[in-house]
């Protein structure tokens, strides 16, 4: 599916030169991220990453704790800015978190101040109406209709209609992971950030949301770039995997150790997780949480 | 078994307490009138009289209220302040109090000061910063009614403003254009440009008297240490006064002394000592006291307490709190006398009997 | 087990007695002091006897300030009437006007405060100064709020604000910042713009909180009313206890007391069912 040599280091040379193809989402040019701790020495996270999403890849990025996956997420998602290089989305620089880019983190996913269907109407309901238009009487009859859409959403994600008027405490995990991606699958981003979203579920939660966000991409063909540490997840789940590592000392910055496509076929599967375990350094790269 | 032995220790140290010389304390606060009590106690006259009677007498310095929630709460056996607390405070919360001394009367001391020309006749609808239900009210109501405007003393809107911020808060804010209060902060505000005194205490001459009071039952004490305690007070006072009033360079140092007890210069006492009309001998303080004005005087006083409620809320008469004279005459119900005018420690102190 | 111990937990008949105990004590150690000292001194005004109290609480309620003009038709006034003109409720509205002003003009500090740990610019410009004024005494400046805005409700108010202000913004500020990061970005993510994420997302989840902070300021709040009612003043609850002073007028005094905390109850009762009527789903009370 992907186009263009890989190598095992990862550089993909013919994205390179060639114009940006009309499937090209996503580029990171070049990417240094490091920063200054307090006693005065720099820190290096990113040490020259180049690469490259496609519309509808699922891009499973895996590593060892530490690695910068979820600093390389967020230079996508535009709330962490790098050091130098360039970050691409759409052909143009990433700024700012922006709506073509969905987010979904590990924790602190859901707006705790309003119930389930509020949680997904937001976004619709922001886009429309600024804070001075939020009172006229236009805006309640648009929410009823965004509800309807949310309600859909919601039965979709294999959640009841019953759930719409809890609150996120009021719901396990899963549950409220669940919302998560609705509320963000509602905006229709151009691609879904998912940063370790899976990662504080219990493990049979965790296969139910596997299934369900494989299900989803199939069926809204939505771009994602899924991080994660799991490998098993990483490689059942994605299309294409990504893996970064620290190429010398602790104190030195991730590169690209492998960039894979994701073969159909399962007899693969174990060849592909011993490479990217043999990538991403010594065997403590966690299987379980 | 414990109580026993308590019993008996309480008894061992009380017994030689009664051959201990009997202990007194006068409390005192800053005031022209009042500072003496600090150069009585520095150069030893105070002691001097004690140990002539056989007793310690204690000279302590207060905060003016403090002072007076003291005497009433029977810490201390005497106190200065003026005869409107006298009576408001003790007397009306029903200790019966003496007047032993009576030391000067405010001649200037207290003024009403207005910026903008405004008098009496324009007060009426207008505020008035002051320390209420003090000797300030009283000079503002007097002056009322000495310039015929009694019945609208009601429609001056009081401002109750704390002394240590009257005089901040007059010269700062030019919308309030009259306040009373005393020296000194009469002389700070004075300092500002545009402000007048329009009247002041030398125009009610003998109504603020400044005193100096002993609890009428500590008078009374069956072994006479009381009667010693004035004697010995008296006695004090007025060698003091006499070194005040005497004609020499002497007199300067006193007062030099004297103003130390204020952190003032000498200079300043003097100033505040010309508003004040202290009655340096006895024979003078006698004849203040046994004057028909007097009686005069201290009724105009007591009927301002009156209808103030300073003499006690639930009061329902003025002879509630009677007040005897040294002519033996009672203002007020007989069965009620609280405040007394005694002059015979002042007349002992004239006929050089202590 | 001992009683003393952590482990052991009294009934419920035993917990009610034990937490009216210390009342019935004061109150019968007060009464029995009054009695005392009435004895010694019938006209003793420190400590009132019950009759003392009862007749300063019918005397602050239903007459009115002896220095005040008397309403033209003060004979014919019915009990409602005589009440609304007495003293009591006359320095009540005084002072609770004077409240309510300081307590509105906390809610602009609440905005400052917000704007403060979102906006970078907003709060690098505001933070430092506000943390120095923070530490200024504001009773220690009365000379300079005098003559800034005189003496009268406009000080008072203004006493209340740079006293109780600069809490509120820097807890506001901390609260917001206490906002976890995600949240920010997901509403971002979600198509807001910086105004929707500033009120729509940060606002209404720090809300309670808020509130909660302004409750537990209520106090200073008060004390600096207070401040300011007993350093110049021409009416108000902390007047009429500093001119009350004067002649240890307690039997009036102490209903004042009992009525202001009573009433500051009250405030803080209705602030916390506000609380939880607007904001269900807040869990930490």
């Amino acid at each position: 599916m992907v186009p263009g040599s890989v190598t095992e280091t990862g550089a993909t040379q013919a994205a390179v030169h060639a114009e940006p193809a009309p499937d090209l989402l996503i580029r990171l040019e070049n990417i240094h991220v490091s920063y200054e701790l307090a006693d005065g020495s720099r820190k290096k996270v990113l040490d020259g990453i180049d690469l490259e999403i496609r519309r509808g890849e699922f891009v499973s990025v895996i590593g060892r704790t530490g690695c910068g996956k979820s600093t390389l997420l967020r230079l996508v998602l535009g709330s962490e800015q790098a050091t130098e290089g360039r970050v691409l989305a759409g052909g143009r620089e990433v700024a700012r978190p922006d709506r073509d880019r969905g987010y979904v983190p590990q924790k602190y996913s859901l707006f705790p101040d309003k119930t389930v269907i509020d949680n997904i109407t937001f976004g619709p309901e922001v886009e429309e109406f600024s804070l001075l238009t939020r009172f006229r009487p236009m805006f309640y009859r648009r929410r009823k209709e965004f509800r309807a859409e949310a309600m859909r959403q919601l039965r979709r994600m294999g959640l009841h209609e019953s759930d719409a008027t809890k609150y996120p405490d009021q719901l396990s995990g899963g549950m409220q992971q669940r919302v998560a991606i609705a509320q963000a699958l509602v905006m229709k981003p151009k691609i879904l950030l998912m940063d370790e979203a899976f990662s504080a579920l219990d493990p049979g939660t965790r296969a139910g949301m596997q299934k369900l966000i494989r299900q989803v991409w199939r069926e809204t063909q939505t771009t994602v770039l899924f991080v994660t540490h799991n490998i098993a997840e990483a490689i059942h789940l994605g299309t294409r995997i990504v893996v970064l590592a620290k190429d010398g000392a602790e104190s030195s910055g991730s590169k690209v150790a492998l960039d894979l496509p994701v073969p159909g076929v399962d007899e693969e599967l174990p060849k592909i997780a011993e490479r990217v375990e043999a990538a991403a350094g010594h065997s403590r790269l966690d299987e379980e949480e | 078994m414990r109580l026993r032995s308590a019993l008996l220790f309480s008894l061992l140290v009380t017994l030689p307490l009664g051959a201990q010389k009997p202990a007194f304390t006068v409390g005192w606060s800053v005031y022209v009138g009042w500072n003496p009590y600090y150069y009585m106690a520095k150069s030893g006259i105070m002691k001097k009289w004690a140990d002539k009677y056989g007793i310690t007498i204690k000279v302590q310095r207060f905060d003016y209220a403090p002072s007076l929630e003291a005497f009433v709460a029977k810490n201390i056996e005497a106190c200065a302040m003026t005869n409107m607390e006298a009576l408001d405070m003790p007397a009306a919360a029903g200790i019966d109090t003496t007047a032993i001394i009576v030391g000067d009367y405010s001649n200037g001391n207290d003024a009403v000061l207005t910026r903008n020309g405004v008098t009496f006749k324009n007060l009426p609808g207008k505020k008035l910063l002051l320390v209420e239900k003090t000797v300030s009210q009283y000079l503002f109501e007097r002056g009322m009614a000495m310039n015929g405007m009694e019945s609208q003393i009601k429609r001056v809107q009081l401002v109750n403003t704390s002394d240590s911020d009257i005089a901040a808060a007059f010269i700062a804010d030019t919308s309030h254009e009259a306040v009373v209060t005393w020296k000194p902060l009469v002389s700070q505000i004075l300092k500002t440009p545009g402000v007048t005194n329009i009247f002041n205490s030398s125009q009610i001459p003998g109504e603020i008297l400044d005193l100096t009071v002993v609890r009428t039952d500590v008078l009374n004490r069956p072994d006479g240490s009381g009667q010693k305690f004035a004697k010995a007070l008296a006695g004090a006072w007025y060698e003091t006064m006499q070194l005040m009033s005497a004609k020499g360079s002497g007199t300067d140092k006193v007062l030099a002394a004297i103003a130390e007890g204020s952190q003032d210069s000498l200079q300043s006492y003097k100033e505040q000592l010309s508003t004040t009309h202290m009655l340096f001998t006895p024979q003078a303080a006698l004849q203040l006291v046994t004057s028909p004005e007097m009686k005069q005087k201290m009724t105009l006083v007591k009927t301002f307490c009156f209808n103030h409620g300073l003499l006690g809320e639930g009061t329902k008469s003025m002879d509630e709190v009677a007040i005897r004279y040294p002519d033996g005459a009672v203002e007020g119900k007989p069965d009620r006398i609280r405040l007394r005018f005694e002059k015979a420690y002042m007349q002992a102190a004239g006929e050089g009997k202590l | 087990m001992s009683v003393l111990s952590i482990s052991v937990r009294p009934s419920r008949i035993t917990g009610w007695v034990l937490s009216w105990f210390l009342f019935a004590a004061g109150i019968s150690l007060y009464f029995y002091t009054a009695q005392r000292r009435h004895k010694e001194n019938p006209d003793d005004r420190v400590v009132p006897t019950l009759a003392q109290l009862g007749a300063g609480i019918y005397q602050a309620a239903m007459n009115p300030d002896a220095d005040e003009e008397p309403a033209a038709d003060a004979a014919s006034q019915s009990a409602l009437d005589r009440f609304r003109n007495g003293m009591l409720w006359k320095d009540t509205v005084a002072s609770a006007r004077r409240f309510i002003y300081g307590l509105a003009l906390l809610f602009p500090a609440v905005l400052l405060g917000l704007h403060m740990g979102l906006f970078p610019y907003f709060g690098t410009f505001f933070l430092r100064f506000i943390l120095f004024f923070d530490k200024i005494i504001a009773l220690s400046v009365l000379p300079i709020l005098f003559i800034a805005f005189g003496i009268d409700e406009l000080s008072k108010v203004m006493l209340i604000v740079i006293g109780v202000t600069p809490t509120i913004i820097l807890d506001t500020f901390n609260l917001t910042r206490s906002v976890p990061p995600e949240q920010i970005v997901k509403g971002f993510t979600l198509g807001a713009r910086d105004f929707d994420v500033a009120y729509r997302v940060v606002l209404k989840q720090i809300w309670p909180r808020v509130l909660n902070s302004i409750r537990l300021n209520l106090k200073p709040l008060m004390l600096f009313l207070f401040a300011g009612e007993m350093i110049a003043s021409t009416d108000g609850l902390a007047y009429r206890i500093a001119l009350l002073r004067r002649h240890m007028g307690m039997n009036i005094i102490i209903p004042y007391v009992l009525w202001v905390a009573l009433l500051l109850f009250l405030v803080d009762l209705t602030m916390r069912l506000l609380n939880k009527r607007l904001h269900p789903w807040f869990r930490e009370a």
